[in-house]
C-alpha cells in the first residue's frame, strides 16, 4: 500500500506535470489514506487506467493550445491565422444603439473620421481609476510640451484630459468596456471665459473579441485592441507614449486589407433595404505607369440587386460567407471589364464608401449611421486582434 | 493542348534552362539578369514568358526546360489566377521537382493573408517548393537568384547524387492540415 502511494505521483510527473503538482497530489493522497483506511478510493486506483493519464494530457494540451495560438509568434500570420480568419459573418441587423448607449456618447463616435491602430493588452488598466489617469496624462502632456523649446503662452499650457467610459458597446462578458479619451485645451486667441475646445479625441474598444484569445489572457491584462484617434499627430504620439510607459503595451498601425474592405462593402450594401445607402463607391489603384486610380460608383439599387443574387438560396439565414462577398466584387469587376477592358483585380482596392460610412485602406474609418456600429466594430476588432503580434 | 514536356529533348553539355513565368513581366527581367550574372561555371539560359502555353512558333528551337518558375505577386489577385491557369499547360512530369513557386511581397501589410494561404495550399498540393522573395532591393533579387540557381542545378542534373525528385521531397511546401496533430509535449 505505501509503495503504491509513493509510486503514483512519480508516474504522472514523468509525463507533464511540474514539481508543485506532484506535491499537491501526494498530500491529497496521504489525506485519503489516513481518512479512509478500509475502502479503496477509486481515485487511488485510476492511475492503473490509462484513460485518466490521456484525459489529463488532452485538457492540458487544449489549454496550452489556446495560449499558444494567441502567443506563438511564429504562427500568428500563417497557418493559425488562416484558421482564425472568419469565413462567414452574421448579417448586420439594424439595432437602435441608443437603447444600449447614451445618445450623446454615440454622437461622439459617429460622423467623424477615425484613424485606426491596434493595441496589445494593457497591463493593470483599471476602469475605476480613470480620473487619476486623466490627471496623469494631462501632467505628462504639459511636461512633454515644455521640454526643449521656449514655452509659448496660450495653447501649450492648460491641457485638460477627460477619460470616460462608454457603456453598452461591449457585446459579450469578456469584452472590456470602451474608454473614451478627450483632450481639451484653450485656443490661442480665446477670451478668458471661453470653454476649452476638444483638440484631440480617441477611444479604445473591444467588441465581440475572439473568446478563446480573451480567455487565455492572464488576469491582470485588459484587452482593448482597437484604438481610434482623431486629431493632430503630435498629440496622438504623446498619448501613445504615455500608454506605453504606464501600461506596457505596444501600438501599431492597423491597415484594412482588401478582403476586409470587401466585407465592409458587402455588409453595407446588404443594409440597403433598411437604410438607403445612396451610392456605393469603390476606389482601386492600378499598378500602371503612372499609377491609375479608378473610382467606380454604383447605383444603390443595382448594387443591392447584385448582392441579393449573390446571397445563396437561403436568404433567411443569418450568415454571409466569404464566397458571396468575393462573388459580389467579382461581378462588379467583370462588369467593369466588359465596358472598359480594364481588369480591376490586377490592382488593389483602396477605399470604399457609402452613405452609411466610408473606409480607407490606410486605416481610416467613418461611421455615418449609428445603427450598424456593433457589426462594424466587431469586424475592426477582429482585424486588430489578427494584426497584433501577440 | 500543347503541353510543355520535360524530357522531349536531349540536354546540352553543362547547360541549364530555366523558364520564368510572370503575368506582370517586371520582376522576371531583373531576376534573369541576376541569375545569368551570378552563375559562372554553368551555362544558364533564362527564358521569360507571360503565361503558358508557350507560342508554337518557337517549338522547334526551344531547348529542354529544366525548371519552370511561377512568379506570383501577392498584391494582385490576377497574378495568382493567371499562374493557376498556366499550370494546366505543364506536363505532369514537371511536377516531380521541376516546378517552383516564387512569391513576392508576402510581408506587405496590404496583402490579405488568405492569398498567401491559397498559394501555399496550391504549392503543397502539387508538391512544389514555395520561395518568398523580396523584389524591391538588389540583395533580395540576388538572394532569390541564388536560391533558384541551387534548385536549377539539381533539376538540370548537374549536381551528382541528387535528382530533382529527391530534392523536392525535402523542399516541398507543406501545410499542416490539423492543429491536433501538433505535439506540445
Amino acid at each position: 500500500m505505501m509503495l503504491y502511494l509513493t509510486t503514483f505521483p512519480y508516474q504522472e510527473s514523468s509525463c507533464i506535470m511540474g514539481r508543485r503538482d506532484v506535491q499537491i497530489h501526494f498530500l491529497t493522497l496521504l489525506v485519503l489514506y489516513f481518512s479512509v483506511m478500509e475502502e479503496r478510493n477509486s481515485t487511488e486506483e485510476t492511475p492503473r487506467n490509462n484513460a485518466l493519464a490521456q484525459r489529463r494530457s488532452k485538457s492540458y494540451r487544449q489549454s496550452m493550445r489556446s495560449c499558444v495560438e494567441a502567443t506563438h509568434l511564429a504562427y500568428t500570420s500563417g497557418l493559425l491565422t488562416a484558421l482564425r480568419i472568419p469565413r462567414s459573418r452574421k448579417a448586420p441587423k439594424s439595432c437602435d444603439i441608443t437603447k444600449q448607449v447614451d445618445p450623446d456618447q454615440v454622437a461622439l463616435l459617429v460622423k467623424k473620421e477615425w484613424q485606426l491602430s491596434y493595441v496589445t493588452p494593457l497591463y493593470q488598466f483599471r476602469h475605476t481609476q480613470l480620473k487619476s489617469y486623466s490627471k496623469q496624462l494631462s501632467a505628462f502632456m504639459v511636461s512633454e510640451k515644455q521640454q526643449g523649446l521656449a514655452i509659448e503662452v496660450g495653447q501649450e499650457l492648460g491641457f485638460k484630459v477627460n477619460f470616460s467610459v462608454v457603456l453598452g458597446l461591449a457585446e459579450t462578458d469578456k469584452d472590456a468596456e470602451t474608454v473614451f479619451i478627450q483632450i481639451l485645451s484653450k485656443q490661442v486667441f480665446s477670451a478668458k471665459d471661453d470653454a476649452p475646445k476638444v483638440v484631440w479625441s480617441g477611444w479604445l474598444t473591444c467588441v465581440n473579441g475572439d473568446l478563446d484569445y480573451l480567455r487565455s489572457l492572464p488576469l491582470e491584462f485588459v484587452s482593448l485592441p482597437l484604438f481610434c484617434t482623431r486629431g493632430p499627430e503630435s498629440l496622438t504620439v504623446l498619448v501613445k507614449s504615455w500608454f506605453e510607459n504606464i501600461f506596457d503595451c505596444c501600438f501599431g498601425p492597423l491597415d484594412i486589407n482588401s478582403t476586409n474592405l470587401q466585407w465592409l462593402a458587402s455588409l453595407w450594401t446588404g443594409c440597403h433595404p433598411t437604410i438607403n445607402i445612396q451610392y456605393l463607391k469603390l476606389v482601386w489603384t492600378l499598378p500602371t505607369l503612372p499609377p491609375m486610380d479608378v473610382t467606380y460608383t454604383v447605383h444603390p439599387q443595382d448594387a443591392w440587386e447584385l448582392w441579393d443574387s449573390m446571397r445563396q438560396v437561403d436568404t433567411t439565414e443569418d450568415s454571409i460567407s466569404i464566397d458571396e462577398v468575393t462573388g459580389f466584387i467579382k461581378g462588379l469587376q467583370s462588369h467593369f471589364f466588359r465596358h472598359f477592358r480594364i481588369d480591376l483585380s490586377a490592382g488593389s482596392l483602396m477605399q470604399i464608401s457609402t452613405a452609411l460610412g466610408s473606409s480607407h485602406h490606410s486605416g481610416k474609418i467613418k461611421i455615418a449611421s449609428p445603427n450598424y456600429i456593433p457589426t462594424i466594430l466587431q469586424l475592426l476588432t477582429e482585424c486588430a486582434l489578427l494584426k497584433m503580434p501577440i | 493542348m500543347s503541353l510543355l514536356k520535360p524530357f522531349s529533348r536531349l540536354t546540352g553539355l553543362n547547360t541549364a534552362n530555366i523558364l520564368l513565368v510572370e503575368n506582370e513581366e517586371q520582376f522576371q527581367q531583373k531576376l534573369a539578369d541576376t541569375v545569368v550574372l551570378q552563375e559562372k561555371t554553368v551555362n544558364v539560359n533564362v527564358r521569360l514568358a507571360r503565361s503558358l502555353p508557350l507560342p508554337m512558333e518557337n517549338e522547334e528551337s526551344r531547348p529542354r526546360i529544366d525548371l519552370v518558375v511561377f512568379i506570383i505577386h501577392l498584391t494582385s489577385e490576377l497574378s495568382f489566377q493567371s499562374a493557376e491557369t498556366s499550370l494546366k499547360y505543364l506536363d505532369p512530369g514537371y511536377f516531380q521537382g521541376k516546378v517552383c513557386f516564387l512569391v513576392t511581397s508576402a510581408r506587405n501589410v496590404s496583402v490579405p493573408p488568405e492569398r498567401l494561404v491559397s498559394v501555399r495550399t496550391l504549392a503543397a498540393s502539387l508538391h512544389c517548393p514555395l520561395l518568398c522573395a523580396e523584389d524591391q532591393t538588389t540583395e533580395g533579387v540576388t538572394t532569390a537568384a541564388h536560391r533558384l540557381l541551387a534548385i536549377l542545378k539539381v533539376a538540370a542534373g548537374l549536381v551528382p547524387m541528387a535528382t530533382s525528385l529527391y530534392l523536392s521531397t525535402l523542399t516541398r511546401c507543406t501545410v499542416p492540415s490539423d492543429i491536433d496533430q501538433q505535439n506540445f509535449e
